[in-house]
């Protein structure tokens, strides 16, 4: 399934954020997504970096191109913070545990066309998501 | 902070901002606080806040300019946001963000008159 290589960023302070959305644009036009799908995808990398760095102060973000019956984007967020308590509560926009304004999670996911979520409590959360280049309804 | 390279110009009763393409979270901090001294002490009653080169925009982000727009009605001032691109229009709004009642407008041309007949209704 993955031919390409793997990029990353870690995240320890706010500047990282830019640095994955200017790495996950690129990659995103290069994969041949369109501005509105690519503006998606940045955005959701915005908030869910954000998350990590708000939540678990470091982790790392990665990205890789899907190839099968279907091309695709590929960002994982992955930190050792917390983890998240209630996924459910999590998941409802408005939501907020604090610091953020409780859209990140529930607002990448509608940006996205799936999301995946692992996270336990006091070992951290990886959140999984990715865009498919045929799934374009815009 | 000299390096976020935000310039808030001056044009009559006005003050045009324009927002760098890719800010990061302090920039965005930074560009408030720049507003607001421009504001205070200036005989400025409108602010334009330009968003035309700006390709994301995140919940902090969105937070902080509704927060802006807040706090320059405070001081009596008008903002018209000017220049949000379609696809980031798009996807403000299905995140699910709400800039609230900010008056916008597609340039800055269009901001300018916006903002006039703000400004004279007011008067009223």
């Amino acid at each position: 399934m993955e031919t390409e290589s793997v990029s990353e960023v870690v995240i320890v302070s706010e500047y990282d954020i830019v640095l994955a959305r200017k790495g996950i644009r690129e990659a995103a036009v290069e994969c041949g997504f369109g501005l509105t799908d690519v503006t998606r995808i940045v955005t959701a990398a915005s908030e869910l970096s954000r998350n990590v760095f708000l939540y678990a102060g470091e982790g790392v973000v990665t990205w890789h191109v899907l190839h099968g019956a279907h091309v695709g984007l590929e960002l994982r967020f992955i930190d050792h913070g917390p983890g998240i308590e209630d996924l459910d509560k999590a998941m409802q926009p408005g939501f907020t545990s604090g610091r953020g304004m409780g859209m990140g999670l529930p607002g990448a996911k509608r940006l996205m066309d799936e999301m995946l979520i692992e996270t336990e409590a006091g070992l951290g959360t990886t959140v999984i998501v990715r865009k498919w280049l045929s799934s374009r309804f815009e | 902070m000299m390096t976020s390279g935000i310039s808030v110009m001056r044009l009559g009763a006005v003050l045009l901002v324009a927002v760098p393409s890719d800010p990061d979270d302090d920039t965005i901090a930074d560009l408030q606080v720049r507003i607001m001294e421009a504001l205070n002490g200036s005989s400025a009653q409108g602010l334009i806040l330009d968003i035309s080169t700006v390709q994301t925009v995140d919940s902090y982000f969105a937070r902080t300019l509704t927060e802006t727009v807040q706090m320059v009605g405070l001081m009596g001032g008008v903002t018209v946001l000017s220049g949000m691109q379609a696809s980031v229009a798009v996807t403000t709004t299905q995140l699910g963000l709400s800039l609230g009642p900010i008056p916008t407008a597609l340039n800055v041309d269009r901001a300018m008159v916006r903002l006039q007949e703000l400004l004279s209704e007011r008067q009223i």
